[in-house]
């Protein structure tokens, strides 16, 4: 008997693995990032699914909100020839069959090597488990360290983005307003004292 | 058996799933949302297909650009600073995550996880003036 949850299981895992899909063999670069956001999407549905309330709602906070926009910008700057992207597609395909067979092969001896077949489901929670409330927990009194390096991570990525991409554009025409308002009548009007020439 | 077992009648009914199954509860109106959302950006579209005349002809499917002939590709480079500009939300992005956590055991954690707070705030702030003193928010 299936009962709601186990429908819903089911049709984002069906949704999440066509946005899958789709993301390899999507022929504009823009729509397979497109599918791949509806990939996360699908995958924080099944994240809620199974209890992982937090690392659900983070999924679509940061990995949708913005790393796609990111991976958005990126597909649109390398300004990328379809043509030549589809080029090389048969001679990777062998190397990448053998990497997916690789990944099922390992999916099915962890599956095949439980006792029966069976995957035993997680460890049961407290009644009152609060998923956000136990990682808050343990991050913010057992992993101070770490977070504070954390902090830390986030400024050398701050400094490097700018260091690697600011550039200053020579000849672009913008307004100082600091240098207008400090500006005097000397340096706007230039008297010229010119002597009329007496021969 | 599948996995799916875990999700019998059986399994929901025990106390230590209650709490997921009361969690999920609460989100009952996202997926009616989901539900509503999807409709609403299908149906016209099927509707257009099914009950609209399709006529199509070369000039009809022909690119169009403002009344002139387009003259370029749309896909051409982007500026580099669309992406400095995506990287640095990121990164306070990701600093908000760090913050719903911390506020929902704002009261369990006392004076230490505070300061812990203040410290990686601070660590941020370094490098938001620094952003800010080097232009990366200014748009030339």
């Amino acid at each position: 008997m299936l009962n709601i949850t186990s429908i819903l299981f089911y049709a984002f895992s069906i949704v999440l693995l066509g946005a899958a899909t789709m993301v390899v063999i999507a022929r504009n670069p823009v729509y397979a990032t497109l599918y791949l956001v509806l990939a996360f999407f699908s995958a924080a549905a099944i994240f809620l699914l199974l209890g992982a309330e937090f690392l659900g709602l983070i999924l679509i906070l940061v990995y949708v909100g913005a790393v796609m926009v990111l991976f958005l910008f990126v597909v649109m700057m390398l300004d990328i020839n379809l043509a030549r992207l589809k080029e090389g597609f048969l001679s990777y395909l062998p190397l990448g069959l053998a990497i997916a067979a690789l990944g099922v092969l390992e999916l099915a001896m962890v599956y095949w090597t439980a006792p029966m077949g069976h995957i035993p489901a997680p460890a049961p929670f407290p009644g009152n488990y609060d998923n956000t409330r136990a990682l808050g927990y343990v991050l913010y009194t057992q992993y101070l360290y770490p977070f504070e390096i954390a902090a830390a991570i986030l400024l050398v990525a701050i400094i490097a983005a700018i260091a690697l991409t600011l550039r200053r554009r020579s000849g672009t025409k913008s307004q100082r307003t600091e240098e207008q308002l400090r500006v005097q009548a000397k340096d706007r009007v230039h008297l010229v004292d010119l002597r009329a020439n007496k021969h | 058996m599948t996995g799916a077992d875990r999700w019998s009648d059986e399994t929901l009914l025990q106390p230590a799933w209650r709490g997921v199954v009361r969690m999920l509860t609460h989100y009952l109106p996202v997926l009616i949302f989901l539900f509503i959302a999807l409709l609403v950006g299908v149906v016209p579209l099927l509707l257009g297909a099914a009950l609209g005349p399709s006529k199509p002809d070369s000039e009809k499917l022909s690119p169009y650009e403002c009344g002139f002939e387009a003259f370029e590709d749309a896909r051409m480079k982007f500026d580099v600073r669309y992406y400095l500009v995506a990287i640095l939300f990121i990164l306070f992005d990701l600093e908000i995550a760090f913050l719903f956590p911390w506020a929902v055991v704002f009261d369990q954690i006392g004076l230490v996880g505070f300061v812990a707070m203040l410290i990686f705030l601070g660590i941020l702030v370094i490098g938001f003036i620094y952003e800010w003193k080097k232009g990366a928010l200014e748009w030339e």
